[in-house]
């Protein structure tokens, strides 16, 4: 078996590192599948809590976890954008990466409306939380219409 | 019917949804205020992205046959429609003419502002006279040589364009015909969601039914009652809330040419209107018409996680 060199190793090595953290979230096309199914879930919760709050559904214990759920997954949005995610079957705008300071902006504009839909849920007051679930969802419509296209 | 006012106070009342009160800026002055903002003129008559001055002219539209720039429609005198009398208005949105005798490119969406009724159109006239004017020359359109006579454009309007305010239908209850008022003529919605054929002329055996080709490369979605292609598994409410908050039945969200829209037009209706709209859309013939394309399927032999 031929003897790798000290300095081979060491490119060998280095050279695993930079693939691991240019991949340490996986391949871009997982990751374009991860983070649709995330972004999934959290439509899928924003319309449970939407038909809950306007009445057409009972189920008013389990807003709170709607809710809870819904400041989950907006706590870092703009994580599941990174770089080199941008090519493959996404629905994103170019804008996602290319603006990048102003989409992470929306991205904590979404944590914030989520968190405090959330807090208003817990106080179980409608009249607090029905304005704070319209915040959320206009959030949600601002960050789609600059960066997203409309589904292909 | 009641004052467009009075009606949008009550469409207001009746929007308890999520209880929000519109911003006192969004409140409509008088109809034709509430008319351009349901007919989306600003969406290609303002630059809103870049800031661009109201009405002083658009941006791109990129599409199949080529990049339109929707021109100054503010009263400027040199770049505008400073010189223009209301007859000139009325022509120009009823027949696709300019002042000079020129044909309009259809991108001008007048295949559908000819069905606005002349109360509507003088309403819109008497709104576009007040905005203040803007000195802002106009950019050509981007066409191929080929598309550049505008002469060809009688021959367009021979094959697919009949002028002529929209008529009512008597068999149809008013809510009906609001709706089919506000689809057809006003928010124009056939201009995108039909698809068009080779010569840009709009396939009327798939009105509504959705388009791969829409404008600025989009996906425009089938929005005929088709239960598989298009949305008729929607209820009439969840149209009526996508319009005023752009939410899907499945929390999803409209993006961009669409949530555009959304913003500038169907959110600003009153609950009214937006009712109609929907009325109107569920009560048309479902066609079958996929546009999104086909999710790939896995390769044979594996199974879907591709072990």
């Amino acid at each position: 078996m031929p003897r790798l060199s000290l300095s081979k190793l060491l490119t060998f090595g280095a050279l695993a590192l930079l693939g691991a953290a240019a991949h340490a979230e996986g391949d871009p096309e997982d990751i374009i599948k991860y983070r649709q199914n995330v972004m999934k879930a959290n439509g899928a919760h924003a319309a449970a809590a939407g038909a809950i709050i306007q009445g057409k559904v009972g189920y008013k214990k389990d807003l709170v976890d709607h809710a809870k759920a819904l400041a989950a997954i907006n706590r870092d949005v703009a994580a599941l954008f990174p770089k080199g995610s941008d090519f493959g079957d996404t629905s994103a705008l170019d804008g996602v990466w290319s603006k990048r300071a102003d989409f992470e902006k929306r991205a904590k504009d979404a944590r914030a409306k989520s968190d405090a839909f959330a807090k208003a849920v817990a106080t179980g007051d409608a009249k607090r939380y029905g304005p704070k679930f319209k915040e959320l969802v206009d959030s949600c419509k601002a960050c789609h219409k600059d960066y997203r296209k409309e589904e292909k | 019917m009641a004052t467009p006012r009075a009606t949008f106070i009550a469409g207001a009342t009746l929007l308890a949804v999520f209880a929000i009160p519109a911003p006192a800026a969004e409140t409509p002055r008088d109809h034709g205020d509430y008319l351009f903002r349901a007919a989306g003129c600003g969406g290609c008559h303002t630059d809103e992205k870049n800031h661009g001055p109201a009405l002083a002219g658009g941006p791109a539209i990129k599409t199949p046959r080529g990049t339109f720039y929707g021109p100054n429609i503010s009263p400027d005198p040199a770049h505008g429609l400073g010189r223009w009398r209301e007859v000139d208005f009325i022509r120009a949105m009823r027949e696709g003419v300019r002042p000079d005798g020129a044909h309009y490119y259809p991108s001008f969406p007048y295949a559908s502002y000819t069905r606005l009724t002349d109360d509507d159109l003088r309403a819109l006239w008497a709104y576009l006279r007040r905005q203040p004017p803007v000195a802002q020359p106009n950019r050509p359109h981007d066409l191929p040589w080929y598309l550049r006579p505008r002469s060809l454009l009688s021959t367009w309007k021979a094959l697919y364009f009949t002028p002529g305010a929209w008529q009512p239908r008597p068999d149809k209850d008013e809510t009906w015909n609001r709706g089919a008022y506000l689809v057809e003529a006003v928010t124009h919605c056939g201009e995108c969601h039909t698809p068009r054929d080779a010569l840009g002329g709009p396939r009327r055996a798939l009105h509504l039914a959705g388009t791969r080709d829409g404008p600025d490369d989009s996906v425009v979605p089938n929005i005929t009652p088709d239960r598989k292609t298009g949305i008729g598994r929607w209820r009439k409410s969840e149209i009526v809330e996508y319009l005023a908050s752009g939410m899907t039945p499945e929390g999803d969200f409209a993006g961009d040419v669409m949530a555009e829209i959304i913003d500038r037009s169907t959110s600003r209706l009153t609950a009214a209107d937006r009712e109609a709209i929907a009325t109107y859309l569920l009560s048309l013939p479902p066609v079958e018409h996929a546009t999104r394309k086909e999710k790939q399927k896995p390769a044979p032999g594996r199974d879907e996680f591709g072990f």
